[in-house]
Parts: structure tokens; C-alpha cells; sequence
């Protein structure tokens, strides 16, 4: 218990949240821009990721509890800060980790002008929301909770490890409108999820008429934990089988879904731009390897009731406890599935409305970044929108930013962000071109990384890919 | 003044980057993170009338009966180890005119006697039950000793007995398990 509670906390720190790749989006500079708005302008020509260096992307974080607000340094007890904690926090707060890795990344202007870009990323993705009631029935117990309902349907949780092979269309259809559409497939490794539960326990002191002192009750138990891609690990040997195998199942050796990516980009007029996108709408369905446990129904525990059967010497008595287990687990079992299930995938909403100014080729120097005969602006400030659906409904965040190109190889982005972590996230990200080679890397909550432990999220892309402009 | 700039910037993120760090916490804290649960469980409990203490067949007293229970649970070794203190609480409604003497023997899966405990019960009447309530604390060294047990023999002897005795014995119990993990 301990030991998983301080694997939760350090991911706490660890990792950065939510998906929300804000900096990125609608930075045209950085070939990946497109994942996050397939119908974003494309100023390249073509683009080559780096195999496995193209993007590189972490996000955690937590919405209640920080690191440092656990382990700081001082002279009060680490179990009355977590106590402390336990009951601040509410059951609507979470904790996340997504990582993505993308393994290839490719992308061309076709003679018709369309652009195609394909590729193929790995992407890891956690949520569990805190179960408040059941952190307080694990901390401190049931005595000083008589009669108080802890609810089971707290625990709401979902798990993915997916490689996702994916190509995408982008195409400038007039003047003023770009548009763009990804096919995905996905391909799921591993996959657990625990969602839409429910049911009660609660002990209650028994009055005169009751049969023993208290009354343990669970009560309309619904919890369903469904697992794709578990039960055949169960039986391997250690981590290199495990490891393995999990691998095999990259290239559609486990469970497949596929999905979409749409998106636009408008110019509204010269200086007013609209972008919007939606992401990953789909589904994944888990037919293989598919084992799911479900515990439901309502029973009451009294304790053993002691009959005194007269016996004969040498004659054993009733086997109380074996019949109270069985009891138990007839009125509420646990049965093991294995029927199929799908799975919608968190389906992402980027938007972003941004007013230019200043071109970028005033001066009448090179046109270099204008390759598309775009008129590329030097100075972007906008807002942007995000949200993405997970079980107890969408997180939203809310951004601010001020975009600036440089110079012809060097451009760069600053956000501020609300989101449910905090009201005070700042990120910054820069794309440099140096030849034919592009780096970029993004950031948020800078604020926060003189003292890292005191970030409730992170979010970290960078990568390198080879550009070629027109 | 473009140069300038970008210089800037690359300095700013080199230097947010390479001074990121954790500060003015201590993670040795880790060791002294302790869960301390208090849970309260039902025990055992019975309705025992006094025709149980008398053979009417042979026309003999019965002067002690006994039933046995497994708690398997006991000698769990999640358990033993994070099992800091634990308290019975027994509460005896007793309608039937005789004292009793209750025992409370833990034993083993090796019917070790591990741990025992015991309690005289008051008499009562018939119109007018009288209560007992025992509380038997468990901590330190016999936490050990009442962890290697699996079951436990209840044992109720009555001084006396005959045909006509009347009334019930009844038991409701519970334990207040205080864990640290």
C-alpha cells in the first residue's frame, strides 16, 4: 500500500498532464503542428522525422496535489500533510501521465498540392481520478466513519499503451481555407479500464434487534474492471517475455481501432485567423485477449453466528468461515468475462483564433520561410482552446499566446494557460531551423521549474526533423 | 538586434532547462509515510438457551458446551505484520438465572493454543436480562502470539444445571483492528 502510494505521489512529479500540447498547436514552423490540426498551413515541402527523435512528448501532472505539497521540507508530519490532502482534495481531481514517441514521421507536397503526411507513434496514456472515499477508508479506517456511505464508484480509471499508424491529407482548397483529415489505426498493446461504477459500503452500530454489534453493508456494488491484452501476460516468465510480447502486438498483433483527425485553418481576413481541429475520434475494439471482472450485488456482513451443534467426540462442528466466504461470494461475485468491448478514444478539440501582424518579409529581405507564397506574419497573438473527453467528463484548458518569427530559422512561442491544474502555467517553445535540419522544443510551467516539486503538471515536446522547403 | 533576441531566447531556455530542479524537499520522508487504519469487524455472535445445557435424553446436566470457528484472516501474514493492537469487545445479554464462564481459546492451524482469554458473565432473569460487556486488549508481544492463530474455541460452562432452566445466553462481539502499513 505504501509502496503504491508513493509510486502515485513520484508520478505526481515525474510526468506532466493532459495531452494539452498548446505550444505546439497551430506553430507552423514544426512539422508535428500537423498532428495537432491536420488542415494547419504547411509552409514545407516535405519533412522527414528524425526515426525516433521526430517527437518526443511528456505531459503528467495532478490536479489536487504537487509534490512539494507531500514532501517540503518542515517540521510538521509527512501523515498530516497526506491526511491534510486526503480531504482537501475531491473526487473530480486526477491524476494523469501520456507519453508519445513518435517512431516515424514523413510528409510531401504532392503534384495536385495536397500535402500527405504519414507516420507511425507510440503513445502511453494514464488517468486514474482520485477515489477520495476510499483513500479515507484506507488511511484512517472505518471507526470514525460509522454510518457514512463510502462510495465504490469513485474509482474511475483508464490505461493504454497503443502504437497508432496513421496519413493524413492537407490541402489549401482556396484562398483563405486550408483543410485537412488523418485516417488512424490504431494498434493496442495493453489496455485497462474501470469507469461508470458504482455502489456503497457502510458500517452501521446495530440497534437491540440486530443480530451482532455493527452491520457491514455493500450495497448495489457495480465495479467492472475490463483488460485487454493482460491475461495471456499473466503466464509469462519475467519482464523480457512480457517485454516481447507487449511488442509483438505493435504491428496490429493485438487489438486494432481506427479513427480520425479533422481540422481546418481560415483566414479570416489579413490579419484574423481561425483554426480548429478535432482529434483521435474513434474507437478501439477489444476482441483479443479481452479479460474484464465484475463485482456486483448487496450483502451485509454480521460476523459468524456460533450454533453449539451437539457433537459427537472426534466430530468437527460447521465450517463457519468457508460458509461465509462462499456467502459472500454468492451475493456478491466476482465473474470473470471475456465478451468484447470498444473503446472511444479521448477525443481532443484544439481551437484557436489569432490576429498578425507584421510581415515577416517587410524589410524586403529573403523569402526564405514563405515559400508557399504565404504572407507570414511576424508577430501572431491569439487565443486557443482545448479540451479532451475522459471519464467524468471534458478538462478544459484555456490559452493565451504571442507567436514571433525571428529570423528566417528561428521562430518562437509563449503561452500563458488556465487549466485544471492552475491558473499561472507559462510555457515557451522555440523551432530553429540550422540547414536542413529542424529542432524544436516546448515547454510549460517554466514558472514552476525552479522548483520542479512544486508543479502540479508538466508538458515537454522536442524533436528534430530534416526540412525541405520549396 | 534579431541575433540579439534569439541569443536571448536560447538563454533563457538553456538556462530554465539546466537550473530545473527540485528544491526544498526531502524524499527521505518516504520511510515515515505510515497508513494507520482503525477498522471496526463483527466477531462472532450467538442465542444460546439454557435447554442447551441439559441432556434431556439422559437426563444430565451439560455443564460445558464449545463450538469452534475458523478467522482465517488472522494469520495472514499481511496481517501479522502490520497488526500494531487489537481489542475484543464482548457484550453477554444473559436471561438465564446462573453465572457463566466464557473462554476464548486461539489456536493454530497446528491446534496450537496460541492466545486465550476469558470472562465470568453475570446471572439474570427471565423479565429482566442483565448485561455484560468484557473488553480484552491485545498489543505488544501477544499480538504475536494471537496472529499465529487461525480459529478460535468458545467455551461456555455453567456452575449448574437442570430440566426446568430457562432463558438465553446471547453474545454480539466485535474487534477494533488498529493497522499501520
Amino acid at each position: 500500500m505504501r509502496n503504491f502510494l508513493t509510486f502515485i505521489l513520484s508520478l505526481v512529479g515525474v510526468f506532466a498532464i493532459s495531452q494539452n500540447k498548446q505550444i505546439l498547436y497551430g506553430f507552423d514552423d514544426i512539422p508535428q503542428s500537423l498532428m495537432l490540426n491536420p488542415g494547419s498551413k504547411v509552409l514545407q515541402k516535405k519533412h522527414y522525422g528524425i526515426p525516433f527523435l521526430s517527437q518526443i512528448h511528456f505531459n503528467g501532472g495532478s490536479s489536487g496535489v504537487s509534490v512539494y505539497d507531500i514532501f517540503k521540507n518542515g517540521s510538521d508530519n509527512i501523515n498530516d500533510r497526506i491526511t491534510h490532502k486526503i480531504f482537501e482534495m475531491k473526487n473530480t481531481d486526477f491524476f494523469t501521465a501520456t507519453q508519445q514517441l513518435e517512431l516515424l514521421s514523413y510528409g510531401w507536397r504532392a503534384k495536385n498540392e495536397i500535402y500527405f503526411s504519414a507516420g507511425i507513434y507510440q503513445e502511453f496514456d494514464f488517468i486514474t481520478y482520485f477515489p477520495r472515499d476510499l483513500a479515507i477508508l484506507a488511511w484512517e479506517g472505518n471507526r470514525d466513519y460509522l454510518g457514512y456511505e463510502f462510495d465504490l464508484g469513485e474509482i474511475s480509471t483508464t490505461g493504454d499503451f497503443t502504437m497508432v499508424y496513421h496519413i493524413g491529407l492537407n490541402k489549401k482548397i482556396s484562398e483563405k481555407l486550408t483543410v485537412g483529415a488523418r485516417l488512424k489505426l490504431y494498434s493496442s498493446m495493453f489496455s485497462f479500464r474501470s469507469v461508470n461504477n458504482a455502489g456503497t459500503f457502510v458500517t452501521n452500530l446495530g440497534d437491540d434487534n440486530s443480530v451482532n454489534i455493527y452491520e457491514h453493508t455493500v450495497k448495489n456494488a457495480d465495479v467492472l474492471v475490463q483488460t485487454s491484452g493482460y491475461a495471456s501476460l499473466r503466464e509469462l516468465d519475467g519482464a523480457g517475455q512480457v517485454t516481447s510480447e507487449i511488442l509483438g502486438r505493435a504491428l496490429f498483433g493485438g487489438n486494432i481501432g481506427v479513427g480520425v483527425d479533422l481540422g481546418f485553418n481560415y483566414d479570416i481576413n489579413e490579419d484574423w485567423t481561425l483554426s480548429a481541429s478535432a482529434l483521435d475520434v474513434g474507437a478501439i475494439f477489444h476482441t483479443k485477449d479481452v479479460e474484464s471482472y465484475h463485482a456486483h450485488g448487496t450483502y451485509t456482513l454480521n460476523g459468524i453466528n456460533l450454533l453449539f451443534p451437539p457433537l459427537n467426540q472426534g466430530e468437527p462442528t460447521f465450517p463457519y468461515y468457508t460458509n461465509l466466504e462462499d456467502e459472500v461470494e454468492r451475493e456478491i461475485p466476482i465473474d470473470t468475462l471475456h465478451n468484447g468491448y470498444t473503446q472511444f478514444r479521448p477525443v481532443k478539440i484544439n481551437a484557436g483564433l489569432s490576429f498578425g501582424f507584421g510581415r515577416f518579409n517587410a524589410s524586403g529581405a529573403c523569402d526564405c520561410l514563405n515559400s508557399g507564397g504565404e504572407k507570414l506574419h511576424k508577430q501572431d497573438v491569439g487565443l486557443q482552446f482545448y479540451s479532451i473527453f475522459r471519464p467524468k467528463g471534458p478538462q478544459m484548458a484555456g490559452t493565451l499566446f504571442y507567436h514571433r518569427r525571428f529570423t528566417e530559422f528561428l521562430s518562437a512561442k509563449a503561452t500563458y494557460t488556465v487549466d485544471s491544474y492552475s491558473y499561472s502555467n507559462v510555457g515557451l517553445g522555440f523551432s530553429a531551423d540550422i540547414g536542413k535540419i529542424n529542432f524544436y522544443l516546448a515547454a510549460d510551467n517554466l514558472l514552476k521549474y525552479s522548483n520542479l516539486a512544486k508543479a502540479k503538471s508538466l508538458s515537454l515536446q522536442l524533436g528534430f526533423n530534416i526540412i525541405i522547403d520549396e | 538586434m534579431n541575433k540579439t533576441l534569439s541569443l536571448s531566447i536560447f538563454a533563457v531556455l538553456a538556462c530554465l532547462f539546466f537550473t530545473a530542479c527540485i528544491q526544498d524537499t526531502n524524499f527521505d520522508q518516504t520511510e515515515d509515510i505510515a497508513l494507520t487504519p482503525v477498522i471496526e469487524l463483527d466477531l462472532i455472535y450467538f442465542n444460546m438457551n439454557a435447554d442447551r445445557f441439559f441432556d434431556t435424553i439422559n437426563s444430565v446436566p451439560i455443564l460445558t458446551v464449545r463450538d469452534t470457528t475458523e478467522i482465517k484472516f488472522l494469520d495472514d501474514s499481511t496481517l501479522q505484520e502490520s497488526l500494531k493492537r487489537a481489542e475484543f469487545y464482548f457484550k453477554f445479554t444473559n436471561s438465564i438465572p446462573r453465572s457463566f464462564q466464557v473462554d476464548f481459546q486461539f489456536l493454530s492451524e497446528l491446534n496450537d493454543t496460541t492466545y486465550v482469554a476469558g470472562t465470568s458473565v453475570a446471572p439474570g432473569f427471565i423479565a429482566t436480562p442483565v448485561i455484560t460487556e468484557f473488553t480484552e486488549n491485545v498489543e505488544g508481544e501477544n499480538i504475536l502470539r494471537l496472529t499465529q492463530a487461525n480459529k478460535v474455541v468458545v467455551s461456555v460452562t455453567i456452575p449448574s444445571s437442570d430440566e426446568n432452566l430457562e432463558g438465553t445466553l446471547n453474545l454480539k462481539s466485535k474487534t477494533t483492528y488498529f493497522l499501520e502499513y
